[in-house]
C-alpha cells in the first residue's frame, strides 16, 4: 500500500479547543450582535465594506457571462416583436411630442408666474445614467444592484429614477456598485402629493408575494381620493426633486369598521424590469445659499432690547 | 478505527479540495439569478457535509465565516446567514458520528430536518427584523437541499474514493 492512502496524522486528543456549545453559544451572540449592528452602528457598515471589497471584484466575474446570456437571448428576439413594440413606440411619440410642443410654453409661462410669485428657481439636480446590474438576492427585500459606485460620486439617499417614474433611493454605495431600495421595498416610504387634489401624504412599500404594491396609510375613510389619482413627489422631503411621478391608485377600500382607508397603488416605474435608471443627487447635498438678512435680524433686534 | 461493515477505506482528504468546495458554493450564490424563494443553498449543503465528514477540520468557525460572506453578497441582514450555519454546523456536528453508519439515502431523510431548521431561523429572523414574507415556495429549498445530499455526498467523496496504487487499468 503506497504510504499516502491512510490519514496517518493522529486526532487531536487533548488539544480540543472550547466545547462545540460554548463556541455555538459565542457565535451566536456574535451573529445577533451583527444584526443590531447592521441596522445601528457604524461597525456594521465597516465590516460589510470591507467583505464585499474581496468579494465583488469575484461576484462581477461571475456575474458576466450570466448576464451576457441573458441579455443574448433578448438579442435574438423575434422581428416580429421588434415591429410591435417600433409602432408602439411610434404611437407613443405621437402623443409625447404633442405635450412636448406644449412644454415649451408651460415653462415659460411657468418661469413668469415663479418671478412674478418669487418662488425660489426649481432646482436643477445633477444627475447621472446608470445599469441595473441584477436584483439583489435576498428574497426577504426589494432592491436592485446598479453599475455606479462611489468612484462615480453617487452618494447615500440619492434618488433614482426610470424612464416612468421614481424606481427607489440608493441605501448602500460600494466603490463600483451600489444598492437601491426600490420604493415597494417595505423599509422604503415616498412623500407623495395627490395630483387631483393637492393632499400631500406618504406612500408605504408594501411587497407580497401576490403583487408587489405601495400603500397610503392613515388617510382617512372620507378623503377625496379615487382609483385613478396620479401620485407625483411632493418635495416637501429633501430628498427627491417635486413633481416625479410615482405611482396610481388602484384600489381605495373604505371600511365600516375603521377609520381609515386601505388605499393601495401601484408602482408607475418599472419595478420588475428596470434596466436603464438616473440617479439624481438628493436635494439635502444641493448647497442652497443662506440668506444674510434673515440670520442677522434675529441678532439685532435681541442687541436692541439689551 | 470503527466504521461501517462493507465501507471502503477513504484516502485522506485534501485541504484545498475543502475549500475549493467551499468556494465554488459561496460562487454559486454570487449567480445573478434574482429573487428566487425556493433555490436550494448548495453552500449550506456542502458545510453540513464537512462538518459530518471532517469535524477537524470545518466547524462552526467557518460556517460562520461562510455566512457573512453569503450575508454581505445576498446584501441580506448582517449574521442571518451566520446565525442559520453555525447552528447547522452544530448539529451536524452532534449527530456526525451516528449519521456515517446510515446509508446516503437515509442520511438524507435525517438531514432534512437540520436544513428546515436552518431556513425556519432565517426566516424568523428577517421577519423579526420586518422583512418580507418571501412566498410559501421557502418550504421547497429544504426539500431540493435534502434531495441534493446523495448527489453532493458522491461528489464530494469522489476525490477520497479513488484508487490508492493507480496503474495503467485505474488510471483515477
Amino acid at each position: 500500500m503506497p504510504y499516502g492512502s491512510l490519514d496517518r496524522t493522529p486526532p487531536p486528543f487533548f488539544k480540543q479547543g472550547p466545547t462545540s456549545l460554548s463556541k455555538l453559544l459565542l457565535l451566536s451572540a456574535l451573529a445577533l450582535f451583527l444584526m443590531v449592528a447592521d441596522k445601528r452602528f457604524e461597525i456594521g457598515k465597516i465590516v460589510r465594506i470591507s467583505l464585499a471589497a474581496v468579494l465583488n471584484p469575484i461576484a462581477t466575474t461571475i456575474a458576466t457571462p450570466v448576464l451576457a446570456m441573458r441579455d443574448s437571448f433578448k438579442y435574438v428576439d423575434t422581428i416580429s416583436a421588434v415591429k410591435i413594440s417600433e409602432q408602439e413606440a411610434h404611437k407613443k411619440l405621437l402623443l409625447q411630442s404633442q405635450r412636448a410642443n406644449q412644454v415649451e410654453a408651460l415653462t415659460l409661462e411657468n418661469t413668469r408666474l415663479r418671478q412674478l410669485l418669487s418662488l425660489k428657481e426649481t432646482l436643477k439636480t445633477p444627475s447621472q445614467a446608470a445599469e441595473v446590474l441584477y436584483d439583489a438576492i435576498d428574497p426577504y427585500s426589494r432592491k436592485v444592484i446598479v453599475n455606479k459606485g462611489s468612484v462615480h460620486a453617487v452618494q447615500i439617499g440619492s434618488p433614482v429614477l426610470d424612464e416612468l417614474g421614481v424606481l427607489g433611493q440608493v441605501v448602500r454605495v460600494f466603490p463600483l456598485t451600489s444598492e437601491v431600495a426600490m420604493i415597494i421595498d417595505r423599509e422604503q416610504t415616498t412623500p407623495v402629493l395627490n395630483t387631483r387634489t393637492g393632499v400631500r401624504s406618504v406612500a408605504y412599500g408594501n411587497p407580497s408575494a401576490h403583487g408587489d404594491v405601495l400603500e397610503l396609510r392613515f388617510i382617512s375613510g372620507n378623503a377625496d381620493v379615487l382609483a385613478g389619482d396620479v401620485l407625483t413627489t411632493s418635495g416637501v422631503d429633501g430628498v427627491y426633486p417635486a413633481g416625479l411621478q410615482v405611482a396610481k391608485i388602484e384600489k381605495v377600500e373604505r371600511r365600516a369598521d375603521s377609520g381609515f382607508a386601505k388605499i393601495f397603488c401601484t408602482p408607475k416605474a418599472n419595478v420588475l424590469g428596470a434596466k436603464h435608471v438616473l440617479i439624481l443627487n438628493p436635494l439635502t447635498s444641493i448647497e442652497t445659499p443662506r440668506p444674510a438678512d434673515e440670520i442677522a435680524t434675529p441678532a439685532n433686534k435681541r442687541g436692541v432690547k439689551k | 478505527m470503527i466504521m461501517p461493515r462493507g465501507q471502503q477505506l477513504l484516502l485522506p482528504v485534501n485541504a484545498f479540495f475543502i475549500w475549493g468546495s467551499l468556494l465554488i458554493g459561496l460562487m454559486l450564490h454570487m449567480l445573478p439569478l434574482g429573487r428566487i424563494a425556493w433555490a436550494p443553498d448548495i453552500l449550506a449543503i456542502i458545510l453540513v457535509f464537512w462538518s459530518v465528514h471532517q469535524p477537524h477540520k470545518i466547524g462552526m468557525g467557518t460556517a460562520f465565516f461562510m455566512g457573512l460572506l453569503v450575508d454581505v453578497q445576498q446584501s441580506a441582514m448582517l449574521g442571518q446567514h451566520a446565525l442559520a450555519y453555525t447552528l447547522l454546523s452544530f448539529i451536524a456536528l452532534v449527530i456526525h458520528r451516528r449519521l456515517v453508519w446510515y446509508s446516503v439515502f437515509s442520511q438524507a431523510f435525517q438531514i432534512l430536518p437540520l436544513f428546515a431548521i436552518a431556513h425556519a431561523i432565517e426566516l424568523l429572523v428577517r421577519l423579526m427584523a420586518g422583512g418580507v414574507f418571501p412566498g410559501y415556495a421557502i418550504a421547497f429549498s429544504p426539500l431540493i437541499e435534502a434531495v441534493l445530499w446523495p448527489l453532493l455526498s458522491s461528489i464530494l467523496l469522489a476525490p477520497q474514493r479513488r484508487a490508492p496504487d493507480r496503474d495503467a487499468h485505474r488510471p483515477l
